[in-house]
């Protein structure tokens, strides 16, 4: 149960490389705050200065109002699960739980009390005598848990912990971890490269890129409201579809045109861009938010190129300028490549962005 | 002859080849070590005796009748299946003592007057002593590095245990540095701690005289474990290095974010899983130190170790085959007993693989 806050953190290495560049974050008591982004964003490194493995070159950690940047890891009541899991190989379950509590002068009684409970909680109480090796790596990894819950801290970390599971595997155990926070309402910073993850376990995602943050947000806002084209195109699977347009007046309203596309804007749409006529822009829509229709009805129409069908839908693709359009449409009917293609842009998912800056307008 | 016929002769031609040839190999190897313990147990007759025989008797027949001088006296021989003649004399201090160094089964001068006694009513006589086995044994360290060979088996075990130590203590820690920090030079430095393993022992040996004399070490057994200490080292870090780098460091992390301090950490994860590495370095240095025979020549006077007094037994005034081979054998007991002790902890692992 703590707060942390995050003051102009900075991590260099030797003099050129800049991993993380000031980050100001405040994580919220209890909240579950994810870490996302393409490996060297600087998000392990940032999750491993939280944890005192990695000194700041600058900034300050504030965890529960006091300063820990200068403490090492012992001192600083948190805990964390490792990607490799780390458990150590020569003790046995028990006493992989059992060494933090040891080393805090907990009573035999008490230590006891806590590995089962922690064990049960994980599922793993029929297996504390064995030896790590003895066990699968989804094992392994709920031993990893157990032990970082047994301390009780004040802060979770997790550093990409369902990276070295299988694809079901991992699906299942984020649902487990999600489900143990709910029961222990630690408060968590977990770190992954996963964005379906992410948005599955999070309560707010911390999107970051080149050792800045690009936006904070619960993941309807980083979805839905994505602050910049890396954001709208790292999240979601498909990701966003970009068109680069140009606004243009005509008959009383704004449009947004290009070669193969001439789209009307609707008024609060038009509204928003007001005034910037002639403006090059880049639109960006979700593959969702685009529906198939009838030719008259039709914003753009093109031949398919690929339809994948996934049972419960189907993505579409169709070649816009070289570049690939994903369209998820019903899974009935049933479209083929070479079909022509109409669809229809919902004008209150549309979003625009800046060319030159890649930000939201 | 069909096919299939063909193909089995064929591999049955090629396994006993196999095996004909392992077998040679392993011959080659255990026939030298049969020899050293089957010689250290014969007696001095049986070890200058030609050909050698291949087993130590067990037991000694004595024929004794009158001879030209006093009493002749006669010993069965295995291999010739006849009595020879071993000595015709009156002295029977000299019979005994005879019986006892040379024969290996001695008698006292009261019980020969008793059997010389039986002369008047039979004439030869014959009885039979069992053969003392250890007489070798015993005579080493009686006699060799004249009475020193006890003090020298414990000043060498002193000297084992003080190479262990200095090494795995220097050679481990500086092992871990190399494995866990980049600093510039480190292969380099790595590369030229083996430079000191390059200079055979004689090479060096004036300065290496001259600088334990002027720390006060000449004659003495840490001297002597420092020396072996710096070859030993050497491996030691290799080992050791190479050991510390399959650790993976998010171990000691975890240890650390759990509440260990830097030392507890080294403690409780590094040293354990780094034990079959460490013991074998242990090993390494064990075997080194008890070897080692020229530094120890060089380096020692009045205080030899144990492989010098074996040295000497084999080319002083001493000088017979059967003692030098208990030597050897007393000499190799050691090294053996700590290589099958050590081996439990290279071996070890942890619930069936390693790190």
């Amino acid at each position: 149960m703590a707060t942390l806050q995050l003051k102009n953190l900075t991590k260099r290495f030797g003099k050129k490389v800049v991993a993380v560049k000031g980050i100001n974050l405040e994580v919220h008591d209890g909240e579950y705050l994810v870490l996302l982004g393409p490996s060297g964003c600087g998000k392990t490194t940032t999750l491993r200065m939280i944890a005192g493995l990695e000194e700041a070159t600058d900034g300050e950690i504030i965890l529960d109002g006091v300063d820990i940047t200068d403490l090492p890891p012992r001192k600083r009541d948190i805990s964390m699960v490792f990607q490799s899991y780390a458990v150590w190989p020569h003790m046995t379950v028990y006493e992989n739980i059992a060494f933090a509590l040891k080393l805090k002068k907990l009573s035999r009684s008490e230590i006891d009390r806590t590995v089962r409970e922690v064990a049960g909680m994980t599922k793993i109480g029929d297996y504390l005598d064995r030896y790590p090796t003895q066990l699968s790596g989804g094992q392994r990894q709920r031993v990893a848990v157990a032990r970082a819950i047994a301390v009780k801290p004040k802060l979770f970390l997790m550093d990409e912990p369902l990276s070295n599971l299988d694809a079901k595997l991992r699906v299942a155990t984020r649902t487990e971890l999600k489900a143990i926070h709910n029961k222990t309402h630690a408060t968590t910073v977990f770190v992954t490269h996963d964005q379906s993850e992410a948005m599955s376990i999070a309560d707010r995602i911390v999107i970051m890129k080149d050792g800045e943050i690009m936006q904070i947000g619960t993941p309807e806002e980083v979805y839905n409201e994505s602050a910049s084209i890396f954001v709208a195109d790292f999240i979601g699977t498909p990701p966003t579809n970009f068109i680069d347009v140009q606004v243009v007046a005509a008959g009383g309203t704004l449009h947004l045109v290009n070669p193969h596309l001439k789209l009307p804007l609707s008024p609060e749409n038009a509204a928003r861009l007001k005034g910037q006529e002639q403006r090059n822009l880049i639109l960006g829509i979700r593959p969702e938010n685009l529906t198939l229709t009838g030719e008259t009805e039709a914003n753009l129409s093109a031949p398919c190129l690929v339809a994948e069908p996934q049972g419960s839908h189907q993505v579409v693709s169709i070649e816009l300028d070289d570049k690939l359009l994903k369209i998820i449409a019903p899974a009935r009917p049933a479209v083929h490549s070479g079909e022509m293609v109409h669809l229809k842009f919902k004008q209150e998912s549309l979003r625009f962005f800046d060319p030159q800056t890649g930000q939201r307008i | 002859m069909n096919k299939k016929t063909r193909r089995n002769i064929h591999r049955a031609a090629k396994r006993t080849t196999f095996y004909i040839f392992v077998t040679g190999v392993v011959i080659a190897m255990l026939l030298p070590i049969y020899f050293v313990v089957s010689l250290s147990f014969l007696s001095t007759r049986e070890a200058y005796r030609y050909p050698l025989p291949l087993l130590p008797e067990l037991k000694i027949h004595y024929k004794m009748t009158h001879g030209e001088r006093g009493y002749l006296l006669s010993v069965y021989d295995q291999i010739d299946k006849e009595y020879q003649t071993v000595m015709d004399t009156q002295d029977l201090d000299k019979m005994s003592v005879y019986m006892k160094s040379q024969l290996g089964a001695p008698m006292s001068v009261s019980e020969i007057q008793q059997q010389i006694a039986r002369l008047d009513t039979e004439d030869p006589i014959y009885f039979t002593r069992r053969k003392n086995l250890l007489y070798n044994y015993q005579t080493f360290f009686q006699v060799a590095g004249t009475g020193q060979a006890v003090p020298a088996l414990i000043r060498s075990l002193e000297i084992c245990a003080m190479t262990i130590v200095i090494s795995l203590f220097i050679g481990g820690m500086a092992g871990y540095a190399f494995a866990r920090y980049y600093f510039k030079g480190r292969n380099a430095l790595k590369f030229s701690v083996l430079f000191v393993r390059m200079f055979p022992g004689v090479a060096i040996a004036m300065p290496m005289v001259i600088i334990l004399v002027n720390m006060g070490f000449y004659d003495q057994p840490i001297g002597l474990s420092l020396v072996y200490s710096v070859g030993s080292i050497a491996l030691t870090i290799w080992i050791t290095a190479s050991i510390f780098m399959g650790i993976p460091i998010s171990l000691e992390e975890a240890a650390q974010v759990f509440g260990a301090t830097k030392i507890q950490t080294f403690i409780r994860i590094t040293l354990p899983l780094a034990l079959p590495g460490l013991a074998a370095c242990a090993m390494y240095a064990f075997l080194g130190a008890w070897n080692e025979t020229v530094a120890a020549i060089i380096l020692t006077q009045f205080n030899p170790t144990f492989s010098v007094v074996v040295y000497q037994t084999v080319l002083g005034a001493v000088g017979q085959v059967n003692l030098a081979a208990a030597g050897g054998i007393v000499m190799a007991l050691p090294a053996v007993l700590f290589t099958f002790f050590i081996r439990r902890y290279i071996h070890q692992m942890w619930g069936g693989v390693t790190v």
